[in-house]
């Protein structure tokens, strides 16, 4: 019985020495990309001071174009937003921002209704992004306490980073290897971190709806408490929905985009604008922001 | 719990030293720990159902003490048509009473007489084929005078519950497995190190192999219609890996963890892929049900002996009882008498024990396997089917040959990346069980060294994101 524990300790020792080296090989590259947006923050992005920058989940991503609001304003933007992300992610990555020495004079936070009336936030599904970052101090107080559903693997892969690695090998692992070739590429977002979707998907057709914004989502709180604290102007901003109009809170700085427009043929599907939906929503978004930034001032 | 769960990473160390330190060798003790254990590992899923095991237990216990002192045979042979029918009623009632129900209520309303009789909203206790058809063996052995039956109530109930093979098998025979319950049982160094061996394949083709070819076979059956041929067809030949995988996986894990505490399980699959022929599938796949089906329902019909046209029917209801012990649905009937179908040229020119699993392999034998694979696969297409339609449709569009393209697999990124882990694992089981069938092995010989290796694809190539059910739990 000694001899087999004996060996199960040596192996499993030895299993865990190699696997975590692979794991930091893997982490070393994925931290030296541009890869995912934390990775292009710090290594692709060198302006360190930005008039605005646009946080959000997929709608922010994909509905305001930095490049042609920049065109138009002559502003210098930047889009930081992560699709598949809630609150949570975008107070982590305005955090992040921060960490990294950028500074900004006005966050775009782009929202959904559903994130906002979310009083329960939990790990969401793109937050292993920020994993080659875990030895900065706000992704590593992220990751120790933020609620998981299931088991916390990013929790428990400060010191076992082959967890992570392992769990999330299909983003994290081989594409990491893939960064060793190619570290400029980046994963679907531009060098001002805009993506658009294709003109080739169609919203379903719904009867008209009208939400009403509530909130409980505990990390609206935060990101005004660290706009104030940083004296960052905050403008909330809701994009385009397809046959759904929000409406919003009028004790904040917002600008309500949601019943904007009305074509189908502007729209990816009911909650995404396409191509055609983001130079329209832009331009019209440069025009109120120059005003809402002077009423603000 | 599932094997492949964070759950059972905790509950294993504890119950094993629990087991061989706490116990300090005493049987009796090993044995109630076993029992405990095993009902914890069960009710983990569901508590309400350890009464049926528990139920089932009692009752077979008690068939096997009144066999024992009855010498008179009508009564013997109302103690076991007791144990039958308990057993069966059960299995009947849970897996196949909404079945029988609605295919009346589909019968009555064809001729044009609709009625009307609601089914019910029944959970299927998970493993109940596989402890039902263990516990109702003990009783027929002990009827037919090949075994001693037991007085010893928790050796029993060890026997009928024990956790590795509780859910998914190997069915063991009381001959083989019960008397393990009596032996005093030592540690052995050799045996505890191939167990964990047989561990580490068995999660490695459950959480590499299947779980990752599950991805893109979900997608897949769900919605054949707009997949090309070519797509269709790697399709099924993932599932076929997949459910090879899953459920062959699970029983390598129940082997080696039996190993850890001393016990020894059949052998449950050699390599079925190798087969040259349907027959010497039938020897290697699902070894534990398929010689439960030969020794309690074929030879007690008269096996192989007599007329053809008696053979051919013995060997359409064994095929056709097998594909119904899967599930309550008449895809796998039909897929136990495409198997049978297959089987019964074989059978015919007798030729059904050409190609035993010891003889050598030659190059036409490989172009043999490869055909005999084909067949499997096609079957497979019945099995993972939702109805005989979808299945008909998806060989209907994938035989259409209209377009080999396999866009789908490279349409994302993640796609790509996934389906490249999909064949790499594939192709280091193959590789790994060619070398283990020209060797002539029985089951996997991992090497300490390969044992690391496949700890570090498990990590790296795992499919930890989307684990999945054991395919066998709903069966």
């Amino acid at each position: 019985m000694k001899k087999f524990l004996l060996k199960i300790a040596v192996y499993s020792l030895v299993v865990f020495l190699i696997a975590n080296a692979i794991a930091l090989i893997s982490l070393y590259f994925l931290g030296q990309s541009n890869l995912y947006k934390p990775q292009f923050v710090k290594n692709g992005v060198k302006e360190k001071h930005f008039d605005y920058v646009v946080l959000g989940s997929s709608t922010g991503l994909t509905t305001l174009d930095t490049k042609q609001i920049d065109s138009t304003l002559h502003t210098i933007g930047l889009n930081i937003s992560i699709d598949d992300s809630a609150l949570n992610t975008h107070y982590l990555m305005l955090q992040y921002f921060y960490q990294q020495q950028k500074t900004t004079d006005c966050l775009i936070l782009s929202v959904t209704p559903w994130d906002l009336g979310n009083d329960n936030p939990v790990l969401s599904d793109n937050d292993y992004r920020f994993f080659s970052e875990q030895s900065t101090p706000v992704v590593q107080k992220y990751y120790q306490t933020i609620a998981y559903q299931g088991f916390p693997v990013l929790k428990y892969s400060r010191y076992m980073p082959f967890l992570g690695v392992g769990y999330y090998n299909t983003e994290v692992f081989y594409p990491s290897i893939f960064t060793i070739l190619q570290p400029e590429k980046r994963n679907r977002f531009d060098d001002r971190g805009n993506y658009s979707y294709p003109t080739s998907g169609k919203p379903k057709d719904t009867p008209q709806q009208t939400i009403d914004m509530v909130v409980k989502n505990p990390y609206l709180g935060k990101i005004k408490d660290f706009c104030k604290k940083n004296n960052i102007k905050l403008l909330i901003y809701q994009s385009p929905l397809y046959k759904t109009k929000v409406n919003m809170s009028q004790n904040e700085l917002t600008l309500n985009h949601s019943a904007f427009l009305q074509s189908k043929n502007l729209f990816y599907d009911n909650l995404h604008v396409n191509k055609m939906g983001r130079k329209i929503c832009s331009e019209a978004f440069s025009k109120q922001f120059s005003v809402l930034h002077k009423i603000k001032d | 719990m599932l094997f492949n769960s964070i759950d059972f990473a905790l509950f294993l160390p504890i119950v094993f030293i629990l087991y061989w330190f706490v116990t300090n060798n005493n049987l009796k003790l090993q044995n109630i720990l076993i029992v405990v254990a095993s009902y914890l590992f069960y009710g983990w899923w569901d508590w309400r159902f350890l009464s049926l095991i528990l139920f089932s237990t009692v009752v077979d216990y008690l068939v096997g003490v009144g066999l024992a002192r009855e010498e008179n045979q009508n009564k013997r042979k109302i103690l076991l048509w007791t144990s039958i029918i308990i057993n069966l009623g059960f299995l009947g009632f849970f897996k196949y009473y909404n079945f029988f129900i609605d295919n009346f209520v589909a019968a009555f309303t064809f001729f044009g007489n609709p009625i009307s009789i609601s089914g019910l909203n029944v959970i299927l206790p998970v493993g109940i084929s596989f402890y039902t058809f263990q516990t109702m063996s003990y009783s027929i052995d002990v009827y037919q005078k090949k075994l001693t039956p037991t007085f010893d109530f928790i050796s029993f109930s060890a026997f009928v519950c024990f956790f590795p093979q509780l859910v998914a098998g190997p069915i063991e025979r009381a001959t083989h497995l019960l008397p393990q319950f009596y032996k005093e049982r030592n540690f052995d160094y050799t045996q505890a190190v191939a167990g964990v061996k047989l561990i580490i394949w068995g999660l490695f083709k459950k959480i590499v192999v299947a779980d990752n070819c599950a991805f893109f076979v979900n997608k897949i059956f769900d919605n054949p219609d707009v997949y090309s041929s070519g797509e269709l067809s790697i399709g099924m030949v993932f599932f076929a890996f997949q459910i090879y995988c899953d459920f062959s996986g699970y029983s390598d894990i129940a082997i080696g963890l039996s190993k850890l505490f001393g016990f020894d399980l059949m052998i449950n699959f050699k390599f079925p892929y190798f087969s040259r022929d349907i027959a010497e599938f039938w020897r290697r796949w699902h070894i534990s049900l398929s010689t439960w089906f030969r020794d309690y329902i074929y030879i007690p019909l008269g096996g192989s002996r007599g007329s053809k046209l008696f053979q051919i029917r013995n060997v359409m209801i064994i095929f056709l009882v097998s594909g119904f012990w899967h599930g309550a649905n008449w895809t796998y009937v039909f897929w136990g008498l495409f198997h049978a179908l297959l089987f019964l040229p074989l059978l015919l020119f007798n030729i059904n024990r050409s190609h035993l699993i010891t003889k050598s392999y030659g190059f036409i034998d490989f172009v043999k396997i490869g055909f005999t694979f084909l067949l499997i696969c096609i079957g497979w297409v019945f099995f993972r089917a939702d109805s005989l339609f979808e299945a008909f449709r998806y060989l209907a569009q994938m035989f259409a040959f209209k377009s080999w393209s396999l866009d789908y697999f490279f349409k994302t990124n993640a796609n790509m990346l996934l389906f490249a882990i999909c064949v790499l694992s594939i192709l280091i089981l193959a590789t790994q069980e060619l070398i283990w069938v020209l060797k002539k092995k029985e089951i996997p010989v991992i090497s300490s060294y390969g044992a690391i290796v496949l700890l570090m694809l498990l990590i790296f190539m795992g499919s930890f994101k989307n684990q999945l059910d054991f395919i066998y739990f709903q069966f």
